[in-house]
């Protein structure tokens, strides 16, 4: 449930230390893994241009005149481009009507011209120039008023944008970023396919290694060893015991002992796309408590899988995974010990992305949306239980990507 | 990841402080801070980015208020060590809602309130929808004057 943010995290603090102490550890059941990096289909040009056009339809749709984003996902989404570091502005502004442009600082050019493949209107600014009223010049060539800013754009760019140019009114582009974004093409969930793939054959290696005495950095540090072997770069957040009813985890020191619930959660990319999985199980032998609250975890996950179905409301999901929790004398609601948070949440080019499996989410549920399906039960003072899979959303219903875990000491089905 | 381990609560108190005199200066009521440097430097708090909203309002008169998702809140607060008015909002509740009581409990109802330039649109467009009349403008300068940038 738990994605990049965190990961940027761990990785800035003890887990870059745990990692390179324990690479001499790794076993070899983990070394031994092969690349699975053969047959990977990136999307399209011709896929990316299909996204504008939709994009354009939308801002029509939603009196957009333009839509405007910084390096992230969403630019990712329309252009093939990545981009990140750096105050200077960069930005990608996709009018209505006419050719997009990109703004690019000077000091960049070079790096800009290798990242761009879309487009030829590049307008390059200068040090001590002034971005935003080259910005607004574009804008004004388009005839564009009514600017549409992407979710994770900074204040900063909203805020400069609007000083260059007064007139301008400014509305969250979502309608149009969120509207082409949530519904997956099959060239994307085969990506997906490929990432939740990669991630079970790491996640098995790992959970075949854990020995009595490891800290939770270790094992993160083998989870990142395994992608790495599997050409890929991922870690995952890892848990034992009574802090595993934290759903995010604890900063208190973890050292692995029998009887401890472990719960491993994260994933790695594909092409960008993301996997996110979670597997929860117990070192040594469970208590009957312990599987008990797991095959309520499994029933309660399930009655999700089944209940997302085309036309469904997103929050009929999320009270259909409840209820099972729920009835079985957990929460009400968020309560604990029980769910604390929703059930789901829209997975893609971001770990987490629109749309959310939640209550208020009247949202019908339509085919090629992915979401994670992953109704946590958490007790604090004993242990939290989750199992997490993805599914996407098919005329038929919902389809996991992975197969399900089917018992406590099976995290593998 | 102890990350307040080597600043005491009582440095972060005086920085702030400091910031509240720099918001008095520039005639701002209040700074929010997304987490990043700023939020690092001024209260020791770490806390990755994610499409769930984790804010601390700085008034210039008064104690921080957090707003914080619910469920996880246990862990926040095993980070949390200068103000202890935390809001949590739960999955289907407003997080700018939160945000735009906190400023109004702490006599910020109008006027104009620092956002950091950080900050992500739709943090500030769900506080600026739902307070409309204040008036918005880039953390970058009382930061600075508060020496809580360059960090």
């Amino acid at each position: 449930m738990f994605h990049l943010n965190r990961r940027a995290f761990l990785g800035a603090s003890t887990f870059g230390l745990a990692s390179l102490a324990a690479q001499e550890s790794v076993p070899d059941a983990i070394k031994s893994l092969h690349p699975m990096t053969a047959g990977v289909q990136p999307i399209a040009d011709d896929e990316r241009r299909s996204r504008i056009d939709k994009a354009r339809r939308l801002m029509r749709q939603n009196k957009l005149d333009a839509v405007v984003m910084e390096g992230g996902s969403s630019l990712f989404y329309f252009t093939g481009t990545r981009w990140t570091g750096g105050d200077r502005l960069f930005v990608w502004a996709l009018p209505a009507a006419g050719e997009p442009a990109w703004i690019v600082p000077q000091p960049d050019q070079a790096r800009a011209h290798d990242a761009i493949h879309m487009g030829s209107d590049v307008r390059v600014w200068k040090d001590g120039g002034e971005p935003y009223q080259t910005l607004a010049q574009f804008l004004k060539e388009r005839g564009a008023t009514s600017i549409g800013i992407e979710e994770r754009a900074r204040f900063a760019v909203f805020e400069g944008l609007g000083a260059a140019a007064p007139s301008l009114t400014f509305a969250s582009a979502d309608p149009v970023t969120i509207g082409c974004r949530v519904i997956k093409s099959a060239a994307e969930i085969a990506l997906m396919q490929h990432a939740n793939d990669v991630t079970i054959a790491c996640y098995k290696a790992v959970l075949g290694t854990l020995r009595e005495g490891m800290t939770n950095a270790d094992v993160s540090a083998n989870i990142a060893a395994g992608y790495r072997a599997l050409g890929y770069r991922g870690d995952a957040l890892v848990i034992f015991g009574k802090y595993t009813a934290f759903p995010h985890g604890s900063i208190q020191p973890q050292k692995l002992r029998e009887g401890d619930v472990v719960l491993i959660d994260d994933g790695c990319n594909v092409e960008g796309y993301q996997s996110d999985i979670t597997r929860t199980t117990v070192f040594g032998k469970p208590t009957a408590r312990q599987r008990q609250v797991w095959d309520l975890e499994r029933k309660a996950q399930d009655a999700a899988l089944a209940a997302a179905q085309v036309g469904a409301a997103c929050e009929s999901v999320d009270a259909a995974a409840r209820k099972v929790i729920v009835d079985a004398g957990f929460g009400p609601g968020y309560k604990l010990p029980g769910l604390p948070h929703r059930t789901g949440h829209g997975i893609g080019l971001d770990g987490h992305e629109w749309t959310n499996l939640v209550r208020g989410n009247k949202t019908p549920l339509q085919p090629g949306m992915c979401f994670s399906d992953e109704p946590t039960i958490a007790i604090p003072g004993e242990f939290g239980i989750r199992l997490e899979d993805c599914m996407h959303v098919t005329e038929n219903g919902a389809r996991m990507f992975t197969a399900q875990s089917p018992a406590i000491d099976q995290p593998f089905g | 990841m102890q990350q307040s381990a080597q600043v005491p609560v009582a440095e972060y108190r005086q920085r702030i402080e400091k910031l509240q005199a720099a918001m008095k200066e520039l005639g701002f009521g209040a700074v929010v801070l997304e987490p990043g440097p700023a939020m690092m430097y001024l209260t020791g708090v770490r806390w990755g980015k994610s499409e769930r909203t984790f804010a601390v309002v700085l008034p210039a008169k008064g104690e921080p208020v957090w707003v914080l998702p619910g469920f996880e809140e246990g862990r926040a607060r095993e980070l949390i060590h200068v103000g202890d008015d935390i809001r949590v909002w739960q999955e289907d509740e407003s997080p700018y809602q939160r945000i735009v009581e906190g400023l109004r409990d702490r006599g910020v109802a109008s006027g104009r309130v620092a956002i950091d330039d950080n900050a992500r649109f739709f943090v500030f467009n769900g506080v600026r929808k739902l307070a409309p009349k204040l008036e918005y403008k880039g953390a970058a300068p009382v930061l600075k004057l508060g020496g809580a940038s360059g960090r």
